[in-house]
């Protein structure tokens, strides 16, 4: 008998000011006892949803609008609130996504373990506190924070906080729903270990829901893949990897490249996925679907038995009857899209480039008086960098590495404590903190920044034509006819065709990946020479992620731009960069060609960087 | 412990800038006391004799020499204690005249002000758990109905009612026949004489409460330490209690602690219409007869009134939420 067992189940939400909208649809799987069982979709694919139906959390507008889930015999699907209170973590468990807010924040962490150790077993007093320290152990944490409050935590001690308490009471399952998102990477690396070990040793079983394809291949048994509300697949992890057999699967591991290969090359999913509250004809994927025949506009495809599990696609299920020499042909194991490609050749030929900015010998200290006592900060320690004309320079390194307080100091908002950065403009060498007023502006033209969150980098009382119109008045004094003509073409540079399409819309009606194509499109306005790129994809799912890279790469081409591209993460470095800066604890401890460094890094907190990049390869 | 110190060095600044201020506002409105209290013995019409009015100054003990003198002379008395004596109730101190009036006012708003706030809290609170249902929108939509209306209007209507009509409660003064101490029948008088006064106020103070509790509770109820509560499979008492309401109940402490601090203020309107005798009456009485002295020591008791009370707000802050503990330290 199967732990979990979700049969036809479906969720619906019905906002009173929209349209009723179908978030999970006839969806069924099992999960085994101790089976560790991935979850993959795109944000709005309905993982969350189905996840929080899991639970019986959902909360209007949002209901179980059909099928049953069985959890260990038992049907949970309508049980009352009373009868599922026993179940819950003693049974079933949770560590939700954003976790910096999972705990109360008002109570110490040992009161938030009490209440439910307390509710749910018989210890009491000094057995509950041994139980706790006992849980902290195997989430390697000081017992000196057990009596901590949630906020004097780090992020990933909150995380490894959530995931003892999920444990509290050795439930047989736990959902993990996007538990490492907005960790660094070693630390996600680390918590995730953590998390296998724990489910090796205790063999509770997990549902693991997550948009990064590269961690669900690494920890899962098997992986589940959600498209539109659905499960178009279900394989196990290595025969997914091996021969995937939805388009959509394909696509999800073409946006996944080798970060030692000589040649990158990443495919992604063009489009975006259905909205749901509209009637869908056929199969929702088709529009998106390379491998697409007539019949998929008109059947919609029923999940079946195929390859080494279950798959919704017509045309894998053909070619796997027709054995490979019908009409649909060979099954294929990539994703015929849209390609992004980065060779180490490249690389090499951008490292010529002139040189435009130069970093040397920064340091920055910030000061804190409190009282008397004045606390100083090393932020960054003597780090010396080149921007060069027509390169992607990354600077890597995790967070309090002293990456951000760097770019400040690039686009003139701090000045360096010691050292200087020159900028070697078309006005010949100046020093970037000695900029005020008129020069500061003047430079601000030359160097544009493009932030991390495309959703409050927009002004959303504006049209998009309003907010890149904005910089051609101020820098180019463009008016009129001549401003629209400049504004269409900065539209028809980020690829936001047709441009009258944009012009007249609002930042929220477009998609995340659209957004950041407006903001990209907005420090180009001004024909900059730099622009430094905060963390630019980390908040775009993965398909998005390539299209943007390939946005950047492009402009890096053809309009002789020098990028400085911040990020936390190796791989996507390698995507982009063609040199790499890693940066720890505010000094530079390694910088070459991206390539080179991954390849053969000599710094032992590099080598850490990249043992923390999932390799399912 | 530092925080304490800075705090409390605070709150002696700000009270010097009051009393420096209480004593400067007086003096800059127009006219003259003595005069009007001359007039007021004489007559309207007769002329003002001018050593009448040298006379009663010297009675009432107005101040004179420059003002840095005056004030410094306002100082020294103030650090004494010495408040004056009432230009209305001559030739009783202000401190008595206060006295009296005091205790009226204190246990009538103070009960009130914790009442309301007790009753705002649990039903916004239950309003926010129960959210869109029944109870919900009476109390939401009733909330913002009698919030339109002012407590001296239903004071007036109450009067009306209960006072006049039905005759069930006196409807002016503290007390009757009784001597006031701590005896039986002035007890039950005072409270049937506050009974209506405090009703008044109640049915108007805790709306603030229960829309603000409502309000953030309803946020609160969004956080993801509220959805894990409630898959940690926690009674929905806990949830609700521990988790939700202990987290909205912060920004209402704040509010709390100051609206008990404007309780020496009276309730001047509520306590005008009922003909009580507390302080905001007193306060009412003073202004319309230039009684600087019992003017001044009003202002000042009010004012003090609500710094302590600020500072109050602040270390229970403290206390309740442990993030702001960690900015002190």
């Amino acid at each position: 008998m199967s732990l979990l067992d979700v049969k036809n189940l479906s969720v619906r939400y019905e906002p009173k000011a929209h349209r009723p909208l179908d978030a999970v649809q006839d969806v069924s799987f099992s999960i085994e006892p101790g089976e560790f069982v991935g979850l993959i979709g795109e944000s709005g694919s309905g993982k969350t949803t189905l996840g929080t139906a899991l639970l019986r959390l959902l909360q209007r507008p949002g209901r179980i609008s059909g099928g049953s889930i069985t959890f260990d015999g038992t049907d949970i699907t309508d049980l009352s609130e009373d009868e599922l209170r026993d179940l819950r973590w003693r049974d079933i468990s949770t560590v939700f996504q954003s976790s910096m807010n999972a705990l109360n924040p008002v109570t110490r962490v040992e009161a938030q373990f009490r209440d439910v150790i307390e509710q749910h077993s018989n210890l009491r007093g000094h057995k509950v506190t041994e139980r706790i320290k006992q849980l902290f152990d195997m989430v390697i944490i000081d017992h000196k924070f057990v009596s901590a409050f949630p906020h004097e935590l780090s992020g990933g001690m909150r995380q490894r906080v959530n995931l003892a308490l999920a444990l509290a009471l050795e439930p047989k399952f736990i959902l993990l729903d996007e538990p490492t998102t907005g960790l660094d990477v070693v630390v996600q690396h680390s918590i995730l270990e953590n998390v296998r070990r724990l489910q090796a040793e205790q063999g509770f079983a997990v549902l693991f829901i997550s948009h990064d394809i590269g961690t669900v291949l690494d920890l899962s048994d098997r992986i589940l893949v959600m498209y539109a509300g659905r499960i178009v697949e279900e394989q196990p992890a290595g025969a997914l990897l091996a021969q995937p057999l939805h388009p959509y699967s394909k696509g999800l591991l073409g946006s996944y490249g080798d970060p030692r290969a000589e040649t990158v090359r990443i495919t992604y999913v063009p489009g975006r996925p259905p909205d749901l509250s509209l009637p869908i004809v056929g199969c929702s994927f088709a529009p998106r679907c390379p491998e697409r025949v007539a019949r998929c506009a008109e059947v919609d495809p029923p999940i079946v038995p195929l390859g080494a599990g279950r798959a919704a696609c017509i045309v894998a299920e053909a070619q796997q009857r027709e054995g490979g020499s019908g009409e649909h042909g060979e099954p294929r194991r990539t994703f015929e899209g849209p390609q992004f490609v980065k060779t180490a050749e490249e690389s090499t030929q951008a490292l010529r480039g002139d040189v435009v900015l130069s970093v040397e010998n920064v340091s920055k200290v910030f000061t804190r008086r409190r009282g008397l006592a004045v606390q100083r900060t090393e932020a960054v320690t003597d780090a010396s960098f080149v921007l060069r004309k027509g390169e992607v320079t990354a600077l890597v390194g995790q967070s309090g590495s002293g990456k951000s307080t760097l770019a400040r100091m690039i686009t003139g908002v701090d000045s360096p404590t010691s050292g200087r950065i020159v900028f070697h403009g078309p006005k010949g060498d100046q020093e970037v903190s000695g900029f005020r007023g008129r020069s500061l502006r003047d430079y601000r033209s030359d160097v544009q920044m493009v932030f991390q969150d495309p959703y409050s980098s927009i002004n959303p009382a504006k049209r998009i034509g309003y907010i890149l119109a904005r910089p051609l008045a101020n820098y180019h004094g463009l008016r009129g006819d001549a401003l629209r003509e400049r504004v269409k073409e900065l539209l028809e540079t980020v690829a936001l065709t047709p441009s009258e399409r944009f012009v007249n819309r609002y930042g929220y009606e477009l998609s995340g990946g659209q957004r950041q194509r407006v903001v990209i499109a907005k420090a180009l306005a001004v024909e900059p020479e730099i622009i430094v790129a905060d963390e630019p994809i980390s908040s775009l799912d993965v398909s998005i992620r390539a299209e943007i890279l390939e946005l950047l790469n492009d402009l890096v081409q053809s309009k002789d731009v020098g990028i400085l591209y911040i990020t936390h993460d190796l791989l996507s470095a390698r995507m982009l960069a063609d040199e790499v800066i890693v940066l720890n604890n505010g000094k530079v401890v390694e910088q070459g060609q991206t390539l080179k460094v991954i390849r053969d890094p000599s710094d032992a907190y590099t080598r850490k960087l990249i043992d923390a990049i999932p390799n399912p390869f | 412990m530092k925080y304490f110190a800075r705090k409390f060095g605070f709150f002696v600044a700000t009270l010097w800038a009051v009393v420096t201020l209480n004593f400067l506002i007086p003096r800059l409105q127009p006219g003259d006391p003595a005069e009007i209290i001359v007039k007021k013995l004489a007559g309207k019409d007769a002329a003002l004799d001018p050593a009448q009015v040298r006379a009663m100054r010297a009675m009432l003990g107005a101040p004179d020499g420059s003002l840095l003198q005056q004030y410094a002379t306002y100082l020294g008395e103030l650090v004494r204690g010495n408040f004056g004596l009432s230009y209305s109730y001559y030739p009783f101190k202000v401190t008595e005249v206060i006295g009296q009036a005091f205790w009226w006012t204190v246990v009538l708003v103070t009960v009130t002000q914790v009442l309301s706030f007790a009753v705002g809290i649990v039903l916004g609170a239950y309003a926010a758990w129960r959210r869109n249902s029944r109870f919900d929108s009476v109390v939401t939509l009733g909330s913002t109905f009698l919030g339109t209306l002012q407590p001296f209007w239903i004071a007036l209507l109450l009067l009306y009612v209960f006072g006049y009509t039905l005759g069930w409660f006196p409807t002016s003064g503290g007390y009757e026949e009784s001597t006031p101490g701590l005896n039986f029948a002035f007890i039950q008088e005072a409270v049937s004489h506050s009974f209506l006064p405090a009703l008044a106020l109640l049915i108007v103070t805790p709306i603030g409460w229960i829309l603000g509790m409502r309000n953030t509770m309803i946020m609160n109820l969004g956080e993801d330490y509220i959805r894990l509560a409630k898959a940690k499979g926690l009674p929905d008492r806990v949830v609700a209690l521990k988790y939700a309401a202990r987290n909205a109940l912060l920004p209402s402490v704040t509010g709390f602690a100051l609206a008990l601090g404007g309780v020496l203020g009276g309730a001047i309107l509520v306590e005008q219409a009922f003909d009580y005798p507390g302080l905001g009456r007193l306060m009412g009485e003073a202004v319309e007869n230039k009684d600087y002295p019992l003017l001044q020591t009003l202002m000042l008791l009010t004012t003090v009134g609500v710094l302590i009370a600020n500072l109050v707000a602040d270390l229970l802050y403290g206390v309740l939420d442990p993030r702001a503990r960690r900015a002190e330290s």
